[in-house]
């Protein structure tokens, strides 16, 4: 890809979000902006598929809405984390690092020589 | 996913679904904070304005995108769609009434006629008997060897023997199921006659059922049992017990409990209440019965005859028994009996389920209403099928436009369905009010001759069954008219005004053969209704041996409390003679059993005098049918005196015992010799023939049986015989009711006039079975007949629209209106005949299941073919004339511009 930055891994975007509100609640623009910046704007974050990812974490209790002001004092949907939704970014994250380490072992093996390698017919 | 998440998942998909509208508003202005706040950011970071707003738009992906993708996710996406699809569809069919009326109307008729046979078949055939474990009821019938299958009543002898010995049975009661069971109740308001019912002592084990008050039978209530009202030992009068039915407890006591321990007077004799039983009880065999008494097998004479078969046996097999095993051990212990009684060696005796015996006969006749209303049903959707498509091809544009608009062909399917779901459930909302009205009109039809018949209502499981009939017919009715539409290419469609493309002709040739499966299958019920109307008829014609028209019968108990034999030998005689006087009566007299009603008394005989005298090989199969005959019986019933005398002054108890004998019995017993004069012995006495008479057939379908008469006068000390009362008149029976009650009332106000009807009624009831099936399968035919009509005329009908342009020009070119009218007719009548050459074979297949109704009549009789091919030509000629008529009105002018 010629743009440095990068598409979202396929459903890693509903663990970023989690992570996002881990630190506080948040609105849907300032989540999307936070894992932007957070990712040194590597991260590409469709704004468009944050809004069903949030309706679909809802449904499942991982987050509840509240509408507040803001400090523009324009009013917002607010998403704040439960306890559900805290023990899935746990178990993201514990996933995810096993999983990153597994993937950092084998991009790391330094490639065979050349003669093991399987002769194409 | 845990129970918990589950749960927020549900609640929040509904919480979506009941505040949609909140929710959009909500969604709207979150979104549009989202593009203010991206749109102020990019304006800081150096963006022209109008820059600003689009790129935020377009990182967003566009608002109603993201809208669609959030309601996609709240998961409420299918229900929303449903709900969209719904109101649409009742938008579609309430712009056209006509339609929709026809459709709604015909489901209703159909979905209703067969949730009304459906739930007949329910009640009869699918719900189990209301006893606890029904499958172990079993009823027990004797049979000689030589006549395996056949189901005969069980002597007293026996039923002692097999409710003692045999180890498969946990418990066995006798019912004196023989004829109807009278019992007269004395009571301050006069004298009412109820139905009584004798039983074993282990009548309640059997059935499981305790009484709701008071105790059951007890064994030792038998012995009381032998003096019961119909015993033969009069002198002694011991009081008895009695059950009651809970009907009759809260009509003669008001419910009260301290009935128990009463004492009630039945036909003259003391009897202590002791106990009620539950509501809602009723006997399996017969139903109706008011109060249960204990019947004996006590030493009588009945009781030591093992050849005297009268008794009813119904038990209870162990739980772990299998009815094969018990008729194992049935059968050996058949052959010890046979050993035992040699006057009984050639009895056996076979087990079948309970409930099997008492739905036996009427299950045929139930499955074939069942078939009926079926067809009748499949009838109705062919028939909407038939009217979608010709919507179809009036909504082609429609479809066309919304496909061409994005509509995937898999949403226009839908959509459609969604209407036939829609019809289909209206339609059987309407149903439910159809089938109400038919299941009171098949308990009245049924008028007994279906047993478990009594009340039909509109349980759970048959609404039930109902919507799922609905939904099927949906499907049935609306499938291929739905993708038949999925397949419209907008394309050609929208291009080209022009009607009769290929398409439409394919379609004209999918209608007429929908409509020659109509004509096919109506025709075949027209054929089964005309075999039976046939049959019926037949049945009317018999020649019964007797003139049972204008004859009025009713039954006469003369209590024994309170007339002794010789008291009711002189009384039926008095009854007789004093009814005879009255204006309007040709003749009167009584009878033990009225003619051709079914066996009764079917004694064993030994002939003393003639060729076969003292040959007991010389019998007859089963006994003679033996009856008891008071006053000018056999005049009232219009038989013949063919040889000798009749009954008269002389025959009295002193007398020596004298017979009549019918025709057929005298040539069988008697050939070469003159009957008169002759001896024989059957039913004890020894007996002397003074007279023939004219056969009498056994029933009502029509085949005579050997009889010998006795004379009340003389054999009135053997039993109550509770003689029905015979009047012939000669004008209409219900004419001299009031004055046959009156006459009754002067010789005692305490006798009942019971059951009064004309002797054809009577005699009617025992072909009220197919009387019933006739009127019901006459009914779905008639519609059926009205549906392919309707069939016939709608396709004519479309046919003569589409080709109104053709027969402008054939008119403008000269052509006849009698030409056009004939195309048209004719085109009617090729689709009929198919559908008659179809239904031919239909009904050659499915007359094989009506074969047990039928009487005297072959399947596939030539005259009811044509019969029922004639009447659906000219139904169909009708229908086919109103749009062969419009092809004629046809302006060549208007058509062709």
């Amino acid at each position: 890809m010629a743009d440095a930055r990068t598409e979202l891994l396929q459903g890693t975007l509903e663990m970023l979000v989690l992570k996002t509100l881990a630190l506080e609640p948040m609105h849907g623009w300032g989540i999307a902006h936070r894992i932007q910046s957070m990712s040194r704007d590597v991260f590409l974050v469709a704004q468009g598929s944050l809004y069903p990812a949030l309706v679909r974490m809802k449904r499942r209790g991982w987050v509840k809405t509240s509408w507040r002001i803001t400090e523009n004092n324009r009013r917002a949907r607010y998403y704040e984390l439960t306890a559900a939704g805290r023990a899935q970014l746990n178990a993201e994250q514990s996933a995810w690092n096993r999983a990153s380490a597994a993937i950092n072992d084998i991009m790391n093996i330094r490639t065979l020589p050349a003669r093991w390698a399987i002769e194409e017919s | 996913m845990s129970i918990l998440s589950i749960v927020t998942d549900i609640v929040e998909r509904i919480r979506a679904l009941l505040f949609r509208r909140s929710a959009e508003r909500e969604l709207a202005e979150e979104l549009r904070f989202h593009v203010d706040m991206e749109e102020d950011y990019r304006r800081r970071s150096g963006a022209s304005d109008a820059d600003a707003r689009r790129d935020s738009l377009i990182a967003l992906g566009g608002i109603e995108r993201v809208k669609d993708d959030v309601r996609d996710a709240r998961g409420t996406r299918v229900i929303e769609d449903g709900v969209g699809d719904v109101a649409y569809a009742a938008r579609v069919l309430a712009r056209s009434p006509g339609f929709t009326t026809v459709a709604i109307l015909t489901l209703a008729v159909g979905i209703g006629g067969t949730t009304a046979v459906f739930s007949a078949v329910d009640a009869v055939l699918l719900q189990p008997l209301p006893y606890s474990q029904p499958g172990q009821l079993v009823r027990l019938y004797q049979h000689d060897v030589n006549e395996p299958g056949s189901r005969g009543f069980v002597t007293p002898v026996h039923y002692a023997q097999y409710r003692d010995h045999m180890a498969s049975f946990a418990a066995a009661a006798a019912i004196s199921t023989y004829g109807e069971v009278g019992g007269d109740i004395v009571t301050p308001g006069g004298v009412e006659r109820v139905r009584l019912l004798k039983v074993g002592a282990d009548y309640l084990d059997v059935l499981r059922v305790p009484p709701a008050i008071g105790r059951g039978f007890q064994r030792r209530d038998e012995e009381y049992g032998s003096r019961s009202p119909s015993g033969r030992n009069e002198a002694d009068r011991g009081a008895s017990v009695v059950l009651l039915s809970h009907a009759l407890w809260a009509e003669r006591f008001a419910s009260d409990p301290s009935a128990v321990g009463r004492t009630l007077t039945i036909n003259g004799a003391p009897y202590v209440v002791i106990g009620v039983m539950p509501q809602g009880f009723h006997d399996p065999v017969v139903p109706g019965i008011d109060a249960w008494i204990p019947m004996s097998a006590a030493p009588g004479r009945d009781a030591q005859n093992a050849d005297n078969h009268y008794l009813g046996v119904i038990a209870r097999l162990r739980p772990e028994t299998s009815i094969e095993r018990a008729q194992a051990e049935l059968d050996a212990l058949s052959e010890r009996l046979a050993q035992q009684f040699p006057d009984a060696k050639t009895i056996r005796a076979s087990l079948y389920p309970l409930k099997q015996d008492i739905v036996g006969a009427s299950s045929r006749a139930l499955q074939l209403m069942f078939g009926a209303a079926l067809v009748v049903l499949v009838l109705v959707c062919v028939n909407l099928a038939n009217l979608l498509l010709v919507r179809g091809s009036e909504r082609e544009r429609e479809f066309a436009l919304r496909a061409a608009l994005g509509a995937q062909r898999s949403r226009l399917v839908r959509q459609l369905l969604v209407e036939s779901v829609v019809l289909a459930i209206v339609g059987d909302v309407a149903a439910i009010g159809v089938a109400r009205v038919a299941m009171s009109a098949i308990v009245a039809l049924a008028g007994g001759a279906i047993p478990r018949l009594a009340q039909l209502s509109l349980e759970p499981r048959v609404l039930a069954f109902s919507l799922g009939l609905a939904t099927a017919s949906a499907i049935g009715f609306g499938l291929l008219p739905a993708l038949r539409a999925g397949r419209v290419d907008p394309n050609e469609t929208l291009r080209g005004e022009s009607r009769a493309s290929t398409s439409d002709i394919a379609r004209g040739r999918l209608r007429s053969s929908l409509v020659v499966a109509q004509v096919a299958l109506a025709f075949v019920l027209l054929v089964c209704a005309g075999m039976l109307i046939t049959s019926v008829r037949r049945l009317g014609e018999i020649d019964l041996g007797i003139s049972p028209a204008n004859v009025l019968t009713f039954e006469l108990n003369l209590p024994d409390a309170r007339y002794d034999s010789a008291a009711r030998a002189r009384t039926y005689e008095e009854v007789a003679h004093r009814i005879e006087q009255l204006p309007g009566v040709r003749a009167a007299g009584g009878i033990s059993k009225l003619p051709s009603t079914g066996s009764y008394n079917q004694w064993g005989v030994l002939i003393l005098s003639g060729p076969f005298a003292n040959d007991p090989r010389r019998g007859i199969k089963g006994g003679a049918e033996n009856r008891v005959a008071s006053g000018d019986y056999f005049r009232a019933v219009g038989m013949r005196l063919l040889r000798g005398r009749l009954f008269d002054a002389r025959d009295d108890a002193a007398a020596p015992h004298r017979i009549v004998v019918s025709k057929n019995f005298a040539d069988a017993m008697f050939p070469g010799v003159d009957p008169i004069g002759q001896r024989l012995k059957t039913g004890g006495p020894e007996c002397e023939i003074i007279g023939v008479v004219s056969d009498v057939a056994i029933n009502a379908e029509g085949a005579p049986d050997f009889y010998i008469y006795h004379a009340h006068t003389q054999f009135a000390g053997d039993r109550n015989w509770a003689l029905s009362q015979v009047v012939a008149t000669t004008r209409s029976p219900a004419a001299v009711e009031p004055a046959v009650r009156s006459t009754i009332a002067a010789i005692d106000p305490q006798l009942v006039v019971y059951h009064p009807a004309p002797l054809t009624d009577v005699i009617g009831r025992g072909t009220a079975q197919r009387v019933f099936v006739l009127r019901l399968l006459t009914s779905f035919a008639a519609i059926a007949l009205g549906l392919a009509a309707l069939g016939l005329f709608g396709v004519l009908s479309y046919g003569v629209k589409l080709r109104t342009r053709e027969f402008g020009i054939r008119m403008a070119l000269g052509a006849q209106s009698a030409t056009i009218r004939r195309m048209v007719l004719r085109e009617g009548l090729v689709v009929t005949a198919i559908g008659l050459i179809i239904g031919v074979v239909g009904a050659a297949l499915s007359t094989k299941l009506l074969t047990s109704m039928l009487f005297h009549v072959k399947s596939l009789e030539p005259t009811v073919l044509i019969a029922a091919a004639a009447v659906m030509a000219i139904v169909a000629t009708l229908a086919a004339y109103l749009p062969a008529w419009r092809a004629t009105i046809v302006d060549p002018r208007s058509a062709l511009q």
